[in-house]
């Protein structure tokens, strides 16, 4: 080890390259931020999608389900159900809950009318066509 | 950067009088020496990806190199150089003692700093002009990434040169402690290098 | 105990361990409802279960961080506390807060308690970890605020030290960065992006601030090791931490639909995130062997190093092993993350809590160190959690690297629901090593009540 090591340097460098990386890190959000709207699918957030996200969080599905990978990991990934099940197989089984199946996890149902379950199929569809970088490596997410 | 880059406590001061002068060891800070390290780490691995990278599509790349200002990455290269050479002139000054001296080659250093900052200015302006992004391909997503990233340690550089600057010009520094310019040095010494090694294998092999 | 006011934080430490006994309730309730689906259901859907074990969570650490920095602040800057009263208020308003919050969980369906709480004038609810009602955040940002202004008048009137700064710093960005759970675009890219703003700047940034001053205390104390050392070895650790943990954001940005440069500057930044944890380690042992004093209270030694030693193989190691993207790829959202995920909580945030508590309680309680039987429980109670808390890791890496086998690698990939059954062994074990985990605390808050042969006030 080096003869000089001093407190007040290693704090000049702390504050320092804190300041740095942290405007790095605000620089990459900027460019993030502009180059967005090529992956985010945001052309296609209509009130029925803003309305199915609402739904999607009022009713804390993320709290067994993942989207896009994160949530819990209780059931399944719900970022590419859209195109792994299609939108009546997802009306059909949300309406069908709970199952009742003796020791099998079970979903409650969140009584939603059928307009609010063509706005959850809405979110999930714009979801789905988010570009994820090829993710989830197959369809069963 | 904060304004306390200069200031020394008490103790740390106590500790290095006992320890002055001291011919051997790394010069500077210790503490400097641990971020230069990460620092190289994190370059370390970013050039290290670029290769293999490039290695899986190199006629993407190459197409890709030769829109670069070839002409402005070897001059900013010079320019470096002559700037790591200055601030170690004024290494060598405050050894003597002269603090004016070292101010004004660290000064040159600076300037010359400035200069990097201008022409590289210029090719950012140039390639986002043309359009391109760190999205465009994985080719300009290094250049863009890499150069930037090296930028920011420039001006970073810049502004611990005029900290020291300011310090050795009111006579901050002396014969025995200096610590504080080498310190600076250390840092300035390591920016240069990583262009040193960045200029050649974004620029310039093929 | 030095400082009158420093008395504030023993509410404090007793709240947060009666917390810490309900996150472990609910979360055996989960552990069960992963292989007995209906157990419990519909009273405590995984969900809700779920919810109240995280936030839990959350709040409890909150109440140790508050309580720690109650009892460090003043004996740092050698001076009383600004307000002890405001201290005990923010105590109940936090509590209270928490309470009510977990009863509306556990009481109310969520939708119901979004419309009752305002979440139709601000959306914030139902993303994860966030799920708090919007007047529950507010709640959180007053008694932030007024959690922050006390420590900092405290600090204005006394000594600066590097410790109560780095502390305060820590604090004020955890208080800057919850911010960020008041912004929920529509646009889910967007939603998830800053998101982990409140939660990766969180715990593997501004908290680990607190987590390394905290240690950094507790350590001078027990080792009388000289403060110029710890301090400038604290200033290095979170300098690495930070300068890898900024840009290492960007591990969560793989499959997000942002920008795939992130896969580059996340595995980058991100492998080097280990660099800090190894750091702690080796600075904790190497205080530890470097001690001037035998300190009696060798329960706080120990749960000081198992910071050290847990904190790098649950953030650092666990985190490395599925941070690079190509890896990430296939492991991102598995039981994998749930491994990575309980021991990095365990090891970083609950250890250090832990550590503060063993070291200030006693003294909180008028003794330097508790008895020799009483250290000796603490400290088979530190063995059985984090033992158990290890296994469980291993055990969901092992339930991990069999779902990402058999739903993402194998070429007739098998459903989710077909993959559950296939790891429910890894499940079964996972529960009874969280019974053994639930042992080890009673055993430890048994600790608490250990008569007779206290060593004699500091």
């Amino acid at each position: 080890m080096s003869t000089t090591f001093t407190k007040s340097m290693a704090r000049n460098i702390f504050y320092g390259g804190s300041v740095f990386f942290f405007l790095l890190f605000v620089a990459l959000t900027v460019d993030t931020t502009h180059t967005l709207p090529k992956r985010d699918n945001s052309q296609n957030i209509t009130p029925s999608v803003e309305r199915g996200k609402k739904l999607w969080e009022t009713n804390n599905c993320i709290g067994c389900h993942t989207l896009l990978g994160e949530g819990a990991y209780f059931a399944p990934e719900l970022g590419n159900v859209y195109k792994r099940r299609g939108p009546e197989f997802i009306k059909i089984w949300i309406k069908s809950q709970p199952t009742g199946a003796p020791g099998r996890r079970q979903m409650p149902n969140f009584h939603l009318t059928d307009e609010e379950l063509d706005d959850l199929v809405n979110f999930l569809k714009y979801t789905s066509e988010i570009n994820t970088a090829k993710w989830p490596p197959n369809i069963e997410g | 950067m904060n304004t306390q880059v200069l200031v020394i406590d008490p103790a740390a001061g106590l500790a290095r009088e006992a320890r002055a002068p001291r011919e051997e060891g790394l010069p500077g800070d210790f503490a400097i020496w641990i971020f230069i390290l990460a620092e190289m780490l994190a370059f370390g691995v970013l050039f290290v990806a670029y290769a293999f990278t490039r290695a899986g599509d190199v006629e993407l790349f190459n197409a890709s190199q030769e829109t670069l200002n070839r002409t402005a990455g070897a001059i900013n290269t010079l320019v470096l150089i002559t700037s790591s050479y200055f601030v170690m002139r004024a290494v060598t000054a405050i050894k003597h003692g002269l603090s004016k001296d070292c101010a004004w080659w660290l000064g040159a250093a600076l300037m010359l700093g400035g200069v990097f900052v201008g022409i590289k200015a210029m090719e950012f302006h140039d390639k986002f002009a043309a359009g391109i992004t760190l999205s465009t391909n994985s080719f300009y997503m290094f250049y863009l990434a890499l150069t930037f990233f090296h930028f920011m340690h420039v001006l970073m550089g810049m502004i611990i040169l005029a900290f020291v600057i300011a310090k050795a010009w009111r006579g901050g520094y002396s014969r025995q402690d200096h610590v504080g310019v080498e310190t600076g040095a250390s840092f300035w010494h390591m920016v240069d290098l990583l262009w040193i090694i960045l200029f050649p294998l974004v620029y310039v092999i093929r | 105990m030095q400082y009158q006011s420093q008395a504030v934080a023993k509410p404090y430490f007793i709240a947060a361990i009666g917390l810490f006994v309900g996150q472990i309730l609910f979360g055996l309730i989960m552990g069960l409802q992963y292989v007995i689906g209906d157990f419990l259901f519909p009273a405590i859907p995984f969900n809700v279960a779920r919810m109240v074990h995280t936030n839990l969570l959350i709040v409890w650490l909150l109440f140790g961080f508050m309580g720690a920095s109650y009892f460090l602040v003043p004996e740092e800057t050698e001076t009383e506390l600004f307000s002890p009263k405001l201290a005990i208020i923010t105590f109940w308003v936090f509590l209270v807060a928490g309470a009510l919050t977990v009863l509306g969980y556990l009481l109310v369906p969520y939708s119901t308690l979004a419309e009752m709480t305002g979440n139709n004038i601000l959306a914030t609810m139902g993303r994860e970890f966030l799920e708090q009602p919007l007047i529950t955040k507010i709640g959180i940002v007053i008694v932030a605020l007024s959690f922050l202004f006390n420590i900092t008048m405290t600090l204005l009137k006394g000594r600066k030290t590097s410790i109560s700064l780095v502390l305060t710093l820590g604090l004020l960005g955890l208080a800057v960065f919850f911010l960020f759970s008041f912004y929920n675009p529509v646009n889910l890219v967007k939603d998830k992006y800053y998101w982990w703003w409140v939660v990766h700047l969180w715990v593997e940034g501004v908290w680990e601030l607190i987590l390394g001053a905290i240690l950094a205390f507790v350590l001078i104390k027990v080792t009388g090791v000289d403060r110029e050392v710890i301090e400038k070895w604290l200033y290095v650790i979170i300098t690495m931490t930070l300068i890898t943990g900024i840009i290492g954001t960007g591990h969560h940005y793989y499959w997000i639909g942002a920008p795939e440069y992130w896969q580059w500057w996340g595995s980058i930044f991100s492998a080097l995130e280990p660099i800090p944890f190894f750091m702690m380690t080796v600075f904790a042992f190497n205080m530890v062997s470097r001690r001037r004093r035998e300190h009696p209270n060798k329960a706080a030694v120990l749960w000081a190093l198992g910071t050290g030693v847990l904190a790098f193989l649950g953030a650092g190691v666990w985190g490395f092993l599925h941070t690079l993207a190509p890896v990430n790829y296939y492991t991102h959202g598995t039981q994998l993350t749930a491994a990575h995920g309980h021991l990095a909580f365990y090891g970083a945030y609950v250890a250090v809590v832990l550590t503060m508590i063993s070291y200030a309680m006693p003294i909180l309680r008028g003794r330097a160190a508790n008895s020799e039987k009483a250290q000796n429980m603490e400290k088979l109670a530190f063995w059985l959690m984090s033992i158990s808390m290890l296994v469980i890791t291993l055990l969901l890496t092992g339930a991990g690297i069999v779902q990402i086998w058999l739903q993402r690698i194998s070429p007739t990939p098998m459903g989710f629901m077909a993959v559950q059954d296939q790891v429910s062994i890894f499940y079964w074990l996972r529960e009874g090593t969280g019974v053994v985990f639930l042992i080890g605390l009673v055993i430890y808050i048994s600790s608490f009540f250990v008569k007779g042969g206290a060593k004699a006030a500091a």
